[in-house]
């Protein structure tokens, strides 16, 4: 519905003003045929493109960080007008062209510098790793559950602690046993991982790389696990559980809708810093679009009851649906790092009746209780 | 058909298949550009466009071309030699990461920063490669194997140091290094993103190397080791000590090209493979295709520099999937090595009664 009345604020507003047509470019940091980030952006992109007739889209793939400024002159050079720019790595080269081109319009995934024309923006799992983790915590039997992590920085970090904190919620003797593979993109290594993993004893898995390879190598183990970022239930149909996915096209239409009706201009946007959570509609929890829950695990999840603080006695199915409904709201009538949190060197972290600033979310270097394995940078 | 060796080819002969293969290139980029379904001159006219109707896109090919012709003109003094260098990628790597250390650690303020951090990458480059001439020149150990080995340790080395000791503490965990202090950044020429004391460094390098090689007893010694080993021996050319320096000043030209790559460019350390792109091996290419000879290397390092600037441009201007882009820089290398061929020996048509 929300999207309806902003379609028709957008048509309406051209019919008044008559805006002229928008050309917009992405500068992707991977191929668009991998399965995971530069993917889901460009998803966004051409959902963006189908969304308003009056856009027309323009994209560069496999962009290395010193190459992001000529690309953007190239861009800018053919008449495109808002720039997104989807790795944190282009930060600097952002910021240049900022002060190059000031008629242009920049957004910057991920990033945390802003000017009058940059804006950043960045959808977020954070509650939905806290979902799965209540699954994975209601599924596993030996009560260690596997995750194999990209690179140990604060957003992989950020999303391990809430999906322990889920899973210590239903379980709380389990372990998450993690393994890094300083990579994105990379089977192999992910494999290797998982495989190292179910000899420790793990038979539940969630993991950070842009292929469905963990979730490959745990079916052929009978393991179930969470699909990440792209809907990979397919590759597993009767394993995967359900998992996180991104809608980048939600903040790509309301960002180019706002700047065609003329509500972002190149002067503007200092204080425009996109945080888009469920309530906006940028993520879903699920195995497929529209599939929160394999069905095929819907016994098992709701067989196994727990005692909960807020519902009491409840299955872990209807705890996930009743938190999903609450996160969903605006309002975010539950956040997974409600205090009191404490490390596990047993630091208090979050006190209690507080939650964390978005801030500290992004900045966020410390494990919570129940997390094993190494963790650079971890606070003494 | 056959292929008859013949002697060296004249000059103007060198010019001449070097200019048809490079006109075979661009006509058959061109086509394959077609069959993908672009015009062949809309594509040549927006490529053409782009690279040089701006000062930008012209100092593009340039800012492309410096660590190239920087590599390369190391590389072919080191080629004449006969040491096989492969291991400029690390070279340069390591090069980056002493100019790095240097400007994120030293103190140093003001103007003598940037030049200790050129010295520091030059060293550093030198003496990697220097490790694999010693182990040539003493042990006998293949210097093709070593040195491209040492690439790969010094990929590991710069991971390790931005996601470890040099992680910077304003890259919010990210693995990079902090940004370095303004004083290390190279003045851009305006207008551009060319840092340009990179093209008067690069220039001043292949001259140099030039007179080196040419003019002096040491190119000498090169050429003569590098031609007849057992001739050089008999000769009283010392090895080791040829080897080193050719080892140092083509390892240390590598280091150079890291040091203008971070200091015009990145201003940071950051993932290797984004710091360098390729430009270790690319630039073996140049020097191959600039037969060993430092000031051509420069025409070379320029040539394949638009290459990949004016793919940079399809990439954006024609929508040019990347993978594309990356068959028609192959492609036109190809045509250009292959032109070798057609210089070394000559093609006889029929066959030839003895």
């Amino acid at each position: 519905m929300r999207k309806f009345w902003l379609a028709a604020v957008v048509v309406l507003w051209a019919l008044a003003f008559g805006q002229q047509e928008i050309k917009a470019g992405w500068i992707y940091v991977g191929p668009i045929g991998d399965y995971g980030w530069t993917h889901a952006h460009d998803v966004g992109r051409k959902e963006a493109e189908a969304a308003f007739p009056w856009l027309k889209t323009v994209y560069v793939e496999s962009v290395p960080e010193g190459q992001a400024g000529s690309y953007i002159d190239q861009m800018v050079r053919q008449g495109v007008k808002v720039i997104f720019a989807t790795s944190f790595g282009y930060m600097d080269a952002v910021q240049e062209a900022a002060k190059r081109y000031p008629d242009v319009i920049f957004a910057h995934a991920t990033g945390f510098k802003r000017a009058p024309n940059v804006a950043t923006y960045m959808a977020d799992f954070y509650q939905v790793y806290y979902l799965n983790g209540l699954m994975a915590g209601a599924l596993t039997k030996t009560g260690k559950v596997g995750y194999v992590g990209a690179f140990p920085i604060p957003e992989l970090k950020r999303h391990i602690n809430a999906f322990t904190l889920g899973v210590r919620a239903v379980n709380p003797k389990a372990q998450v046993l993690v393994r890094w593979i300083y990579e994105w993109y990379n089977p192999a290594a992910a494999k290797e991982a998982t495989e190292a993993l179910i000899a420790e004893g793990a038979d539940v898995f969630a993991f950070t790389e842009d292929s469905p390879t963990v979730v490959q190598v745990a079916a052929e183990k009978g393991f179930p696990s969470f699909s990440h970022y792209s809907p990979m239930l397919k590759f597993a149909p009767d394993y995967v559980v359900s998992g996180q996915l991104v809608h980048w096209g939600t903040i790509y239409k309301d960002f180019l809708a706002k700047v065609y009706a003329g509500l972002y201009t190149p002067k503007n946007l200092e204080d425009v810093d996109y945080w888009w959570l469920l309530p906006q509609g940028a993520v879903e929890l699920g195995a497929d679009f529209g599939v929160p829950i394999n069905p095929k695990f819907a016994g098992r999840l709701k067989a196994k009851q727990v005692d909960h603080p807020i519902f009491g006695k409840i299955s872990v199915y209807d705890l996930v649906m009743k938190l999903h409904g609450l996160m969903k709201d605006v309002e975010l009538a539950f956040d997974p790092f409600q205090g009191p949190i404490k490390d596990r060197k047993g630091v208090l972290r979050v006190p209690e009746g507080l939650r964390l600033t978005k801030h500290q979310l992004e900045t966020m270097e410390w494990a919570v209780e129940g997390v094993v394995g190494p963790w650079p940078n971890e606070p003494k | 058909m056959k292929l008859v060796p013949r002697p060296a080819p004249k000059a103007f002969e060198v010019v001449w298949v070097s200019t048809l293969a490079v006109l075979l290139a661009f006509l058959s980029s061109l086509l394959l550009l077609w069959l993908y379904g672009t015009p062949p001159l809309e594509a040549a006219r927006a490529i053409a466009g782009g690279v040089f109707s701006d000062p930008r896109g012209l100092a593009e090919v340039l800012r492309r071309a410096v660590p190239l012709i920087l590599v390369g003109a190391g590389l072919a003094l080191a080629f004449r030699a006969q040491f096989w260098n492969i291991g400029a990628e690390g070279q340069l790597l390591l090069g980056a990461v002493a100019a790095g250390g240097v400007a994120l650690f030293s103190g140093i303020e003001g103007p003598g920063l940037l030049f200790v951090m050129a010295l520091a990458a030059f060293l550093a480059g030198g003496l990697w490669a220097l490790f694999s001439a010693f182990l040539k020149a003493r042990l006998g150990v293949n210097d093709v194997i070593t040195t491209l080995m040492l690439n790969y340790v010094a990929i590991y080395l710069v991971d390790w140091l931005i996601h470890g000791p040099w992680k910077g503490k304003s890259a919010f965990g990210f693995a990079y290094t902090d940004r370095f202090p303004e004083a290390a950044s190279l003045p851009l020429l305006p207008g551009t993103a060319l840092a340009w004391p990179g093209v008067v460094l690069a220039l001043l390098l292949a001259v140099l190397f030039a007179w080196l090689l040419f003019a002096t007893k040491l190119g000498f010694e090169v050429r003569v080791l590098g031609e007849n080993p057992e001739a050089a021996r008999y000769a009283g050319v010392r090895a080791l000590f040829t080897l080193s320096w050719v080892a140092l000043l083509s390892g240390g030209a590598a280091g150079l090209a890291g040091f203008v790559e971070v200091a015009g460019t990145h201003h940071k350390l950051l993932a290797p493979l984004q710091i360098s792109l390729g430009y270790g091996y690319t630039g073996i290419i140049v020097a191959w295709l600039g037969r060993n000879h430092p000031l051509v290397a420069v025409l070379t390092g320029l040539l394949v520099g638009f290459v990949f600037a004016a793919g940079d441009v399809a990439k954006v201007a024609l929508a040019t999937p990347f993978q594309l882009v990356q068959v028609v820089n192959g492609l036109i290398l190809f045509f250009l090595i292959a032109a070798e061929v057609f210089l070394r020996y000559r093609v006889v048509w029929g066959v030839r009664r003895g």
